[in-house]
C-alpha cells in the first residue's frame, strides 16, 4: 500500500503537494566467478555418475569419452556464448522461437524439460548412493558385518532432497551466488587434493592408461544390435561411445539461465565465465574420471562404485583407511552440495522454462497461478516436484537406469539451438553479436557460419545414434515429449483469445515494489561515489537509458531511473494524464537494458503531478551529478531544458556542493546545461 | 547579466484586473516592443504564444515565464507583471500567476547557454516569500528597484 507523505519540496509550493516513493528490488549483478559456479555446481555435478554411468555402458574406455565430452563442452560453450550475445531472453526456448519458430521451439522446450525433470532425480538419487556408500564404508572400518542398503537410501535421500527444494522453490527462495561460489571453491580443494594423492598412488603402485577398446553392453546396444551397418568398431562405435557420455554435460544450459545476472562489462564476464566453467569441467569431471579409471581396479568400478565413482577414488588410494575415510567423507559432502544444487537448478530451470512457455500465452490459467503469499508460479513447481518424486521411485535408486533416460532432451534441445542460431545469422544479420561461434566466411553482408553447420552436424549425428543405442531414452524421451508439445498445443489452443491478448501486452517484469517514505529512504542504500538520475518516461524512448549504461562505471557510478506517476487526484494536464503509461511495462524495459549492459540500477517510481518537479527533487536528495533525459517526440529538446532549469531554480534551495549536468540525450545528439552553483 | 538590469520601472506593471493570459502577455510585449523597435508585437506574441502552447511555463510558485528566442534580438530583454489579484494559467496546469516574467532572448545557438542561466536564475529568485513581497509593493519602480536589489 502507498504512503503519502508531505513532499520534501524545497520551494514550498503547493504543486507537488505530495510524493509517493515506490522502489523495486534493486537488479544486482555477479562477477562472472560467481556465475561460473552457479553454473558448475550444476554442471560439475555430473563428475560424480557420469563416469559410473558410460563405465557399464560400454566398458573401461569411458574416461576417454567423458574427457572427449568435456572438450566438446567448450563447443557448446561457445554456442551459448553466440546465443546469449544476441540477447534474446529466456534461454534456448526463447532463441529457438526466434530462429525456427513456435511449433520448434515447443519441440526443443518439451525435450528440454524432460531433461530438466531427470536432472533432479539422477542427482538426487547419486547423492543418496555417495551418502550410502559412506556409511557402509565406516560400517566396514569398524567391522560391522551388515551393508546398508544403498538404493533404498539413494530413493529416501533423493525424495527428501527432492521435498526440500520444492518448499524452497514455493517460497521463492534462492540460493545465493555466494553458497555456489563455496561449493565450487571446496570442490577444487577437493580435486587439487584428489590429483595430488592419485599422483602419489601412481607413482607407488605404477598405473596404466584405460584402454581404448569399446566393450558394449546388451542393454548399451539397444536397437543398434539388430542393425548391420551400427558396428561397435570404428568411428560408428566410437560416436555410440561418444553418445553414451554426453550425460556429463548435463547443466551445461545453465550458463543462458544466469546470463542475465552478469555484470558489466557483460560479453567479457561472459566469456571469463564461459572459460573457467570449461576449465574446471575439464579438469573435475574430465580429471578426475580419467584418474578414477587409471586407479580403481575395474572390476570395482563395474560393480562396488558404479553408483560413487569419486567415492571409489577416495577408498582406492594408496595410505591408511582412516584417512581414506575421511578424503571419502569430504567427496560425500561436496557431491552432496554440488548434486543438491543440481536438483535445485532442474527445479528452477523446468519452472523458468514453463514459465517462459506461460508468457506466451502458450499454458492456461491454471499454470500461471501465482501463490498468493510467496508470488511464485507454485502449480508449476508442484507438478514439476510431484513427476521427480515418481521418477525416484520408479528408478528404484537405479542411476544407471536414470542416466540411460537421460540426453534425449539436451541433444535435441541443442540441435534445435544450433540450427536457430544458424538460422538468425541470416534473420538477424544485421544484429551486432559481441561473440560469434569462429569458423565463419564473410558473404556480402553475412557470415556463413561453417562452424556452427559442423557442430550442428555433429549433434545431430550423436542424437541420431542415440536414437537407436538409448531405446529407455528414445521411448521415454519421445513419449514425454510428444506428451507435453501435445499439452502446449492444446492448452495454446483453448488458451488462444488469452494468448493473443498476452502477445498484445509484451512480456513484463515482475516488479517488488517497496514503499518507502520519502526520497531519502529510497536512496539511503547507494554508496558510489558518483550518481546519475535517468528519467524515463516511455518504455520505447530509453535511448538515453542505453547511453548512460554504455558508458557509466559499475564500481562507481549509481545509476538511479526515475519514472514518475501522474497523480490522479491532483490537477493535472488531461493530455498528460492520458499519455501516462504502466510503470510495469516501463521497468520491464529498464530491466531489460539494465541487464543488457549487466549494470545495477535504482528503478524509483514517484507520484506526483510534474516530472520536472520530481526529477529535481529526485536528484537534489540523490545529490545526483548528471540528470539525464530522453527528448519528447512532442515538445523537442529545448522546451525540455527550459522547462528543467526553471523547475531546477524553482527546487533549489541553497548552494550546490557540486556541479551538476542537466543532458536530454537522443540519437547522437545532446542539448546540456551545466549549473554550477 | 543580473536579473535587475534587464528590469526599468517603464517596463514594470502593476495589475489590478486581468482578463486572462494572453492578454497579459500582450500588455508586456508591448512595453518591450516600445523599447526595440526592431521587434514586430504581433510576431513576438505569435512566437511566444506558440511555445506557452507547448510545456508549460508557470511554476507552482506563482511565476510564469512566457518566453521566446528571436532571431532580430543581440540582447536579452523583459518585462514584469505583478498581479494583485492571483490569475488562472488557462494553459492547461490552472496554476495560480502571481507575477509574470516576460523574458526574450536572442535565437543565436551562442546565447541559449546564458538564456538557460537566466531562467533557472529568474525561478530561483522568485520564490513565494519574495513573490509575496513584490504583491505588497504599490510602485512599479518599487518593483523595479526591489529586483535591482
Amino acid at each position: 500500500m502507498s504512503k503519502n507523505t508531505p513532499s520534501e519540496n524545497h520551494s514550498g509550493s503547493s504543486r507537488v503537494k505530495k510524493v509517493v516513493v515506490l522502489t523495486t528490488a534493486m537488479l544486482t549483478f555477479i562477477p562472472f566467478w560467481k556465475a561460473a559456479a552457479v553454473v558448475l555446481c550444476d554442471f560439475g555435478s555430473s563428475a560424480f555418475y557420469a563416469g559410473g554411468i558410460a563405465m557399464r555402458a560400454f566398458g573401461p574406455a569411458f574416461p576417454w569419452y567423458i574427457l572427449a565430452v568435456m572438450l566438446f563442452s567448450g563447443l557448446l560453450l561457445m554456442l551459448e556464448l553466440e546465443a546469449c550475445s544476441l540477447f534474446v531472453r529466456g534461454g534456448a526456448y526463447k532463441i529457438v522461437r526466434e530462429g525456427l519458430g513456435d511449433t520448434a521451439a515447443k519441440l526443443a522446450a518439451s525435450a528440454l524439460i524432460f531433461d530438466f525433470i531427470l536432472t533432479g532425480p539422477i542427482s538426487a538419487v547419486t547423492a543418496g548412493h555417495y551418502l550410502s556408500g559412506l556409511l557402509n564404508s565406516f560400517l566396514e572400518l569398524i567391522g560391522a558385518h551388515f551393508e546398508l542398503p544403498g538404493n533404498i537410501i539413494a530413493v529416501g535421500f533423493g525424495i527428501l532432497v527432492t521435498m526440500y527444494f520444492w518448499r524452497q522453490n514455493v517460497k521463492g527462495i534462492e540460493e545465493s551466488s555466494s553458497k555456489s561460489a563455496k561449493i565450487i571453491a571446496f570442490s577444487l580443494a577437493i580435486c587439487f587434493l584428489l590429483a595430488i594423492w592419485s599422483f602419489i598412488t601412481i607413482a607407488l603402485n605404477g598405473a596404466h592408461l584405460p584402454p581404448t577398446e569399446l566393450s558394449f553392453s546388451e542393454e548399451s546396444l539397444g536397437w543398434a544390435g539388430g542393425i548391420d551397418f551400427m558396428q561397435t568398431i570404428g568411428l560408428v562405435g566410437m560416436i555410440m561411445a561418444f553418445g553414451h557420455s554426453v550425460l556429463a554435460l548435463s547443466g551445461i544450459e545453465t550458463l543462458s539461465q544466469v546470463y542475465r545476472e552478469i555484470e558489466y562489462p557483460k560479453a567479457q564476464n561472459l566469456k571469463k565465465a564461459a572459460w573457467l566453467i570449461f576449465g574446471f569441467a575439464l579438469l573435475f569431471t574430465g580429471g578426475l574420471t580419467f584418474l578414477s579409471a587409471v586407479i580403481i581396479p575395474p572390476e570395482l568400478i563395474a560393480t562396488k562404485y558404479n553408483d560413487n565413482l569419486l567415492a571409489g577414488l577416495a577408498m582406492s588410494m594408496a595410505g591408511p583407511n582412516l584417512l581414506k575415510l575421511l578424503m571419502q567423507a569430504m567427496i560425500v559432502i561436496c557431491g552432496v552440495a554440488m548434486l543438491s544444487g543440481a536438483v535445485n537448478t532442474s527445479l528452477i530451470g523446468s519452472n523458468a522454462l514453463m514459465n517462459r512457455i506461460a508468457e506466451d500465452g502458450i499454458l492456461t490459467d491454471w499454470f500461471r497461478k501465482i501463490h498468493r503469499r510467496f508470488g511464485t508460479s507454485y502449480h508449476i513447481i508442484h507438478l514439476i516436484a510431484a513427476v521427480q518424486v515418481a521418477v525416484i521411485l520408479l528408478s528404484r535408486g537405479n542411476v544407471y537406469l536414470l542416466g540411460e533416460a537421460y540426453a534425449f532432451g539436451v541433444m535435441w534441445c541443442f540441435v534445435f539451438e544450433v540450427s536457430a542460431i544458424i538460422r538468425l545469422r541470416w534473420k538477424k544479420a544485421a544484429q551486432k553479436r559481441d561473440f560469434m561461434f569462429p569458423l565463419n566466411i564473410k558473404y556480402e553482408n553475412y557470415y556463413v557460419p561453417i562452424g556452427l553447420i559442423l557442430l550442428c552436424g555433429a549433434l545431430v549425428t550423436v542424437a541420431c545414434v542415440n536414437l537407436f543405442t538409448k531405446q529407455i531414452a528414445t521411448i521415454a524421451g519421445l513419449g514425454f515429449t510428444a506428451f507435453l508439445f501435445a499439452v502446449f498445443s492444446l492448452s495454446e489452443r483453448l488458451n488462444a483469445k488469452r494468448a493473443n491478448t498476452m502477445f498484445e501486452e509484451g512480456y513484463r517484469e515482475r516488479i517488488n515494489a517497496e514503499t518507502v517514505d520519502d526520497l531519502k529512504e529510497a536512496f539511503a542504500d547507494l554508496d558510489r561515489s558518483h550518481r546519475i538520475l535517468v528519467a524515463v518516461k516511455d518504455p520505447e524512448n530509453l535511448y538515453h537509458l542505453e547511453e548512460v549504461l554504455g558508458k557509466a562505471n559499475a564500481d562507481e557510478t549509481d545509476v538511479i531511473v526515475l519514472y514518475c506517476k501522474p497523480v490522479e487526484n491532483i490537477l493535472y494536464r488531461q493530455d498528460m494524464r492520458s499519455a501516462a503509461i504502466d510503470e510495469q511495462e516501463v521497468f520491464t524495459a529498464v530491466i531489460l537494458l539494465a541487464e543488457k549492459y549487466g549494470l545495477p540500477v535504482t528503478p524509483v517510481l514517484v507520484h506526483s503531478n510534474d516530472a520536472y518537479y520530481a526529477m529535481a527533487q529526485a536528484a537534489a536528495v540523490a545529490d545526483a551529478e548528471e540528470v539525464v533525459m530522453g527528448v519528447s517526440g512532442r515538445h523537442g529538446a529545448n522546451p525540455q531544458i527550459e522547462r528543467a532549469v526553471m523547475t531546477w531554480g524553482a527546487v533549489k534551495d541553497q548552494e550546490l556542493k557540486h556541479p551538476v549536468t542537466l543532458r536530454i540525450l537522443w540519437e547522437g545528439r545532446e542539448v546540456s546545461y551545466r549549473f554550477t552553483r | 547579466m543580473s536579473l535587475g538590469s534587464l528590469i526599468s520601472p517603464a517596463r514594470v506593471l502593476m495589475v489590478d484586473d486581468c482578463p486572462g493570459k494572453k492578454e497579459l502577455i500582450e500588455a508586456l510585449i508591448r512595453l518591450v516592443c516600445r523599447e526595440y523597435k526592431q521587434l514586430d508585437p504581433a510576431d513576438v506574441t505569435a512566437q511566444v504564444l506558440k511555445r506557452e502552447e507547448g510545456i508549460s511555463t508557470t511554476l507552482d510558485t506563482g511565476l510564469s515565464i512566457p518566453h521566446a528566442r528571436l532571431e532580430e534580438l543581440t540582447d536579452f530583454a523583459a518585462a514584469v507583471a505583478v498581479l494583485r489579484k492571483p490569475l488562472r494559467d488557462s494553459s492547461g496546469c490552472e496554476l495560480p500567476i502571481r507575477v509574470m516574467f516576460l523574458f526574450l532572448s536572442p535565437a543565436k545557438p551562442a546565447f541559449f547557454q546564458q538564456h538557460l542561466q537566466l531562467l533557472s536564475a529568474l525561478a530561483e529568485k522568485f520564490k513565494p516569500e519574495f513573490i509575496e513581497e513584490l504583491v505588497s509593493l504599490n510602485q512599479a519602480d518599487e518593483v523595479a528597484a526591489r529586483l535591482a536589489r
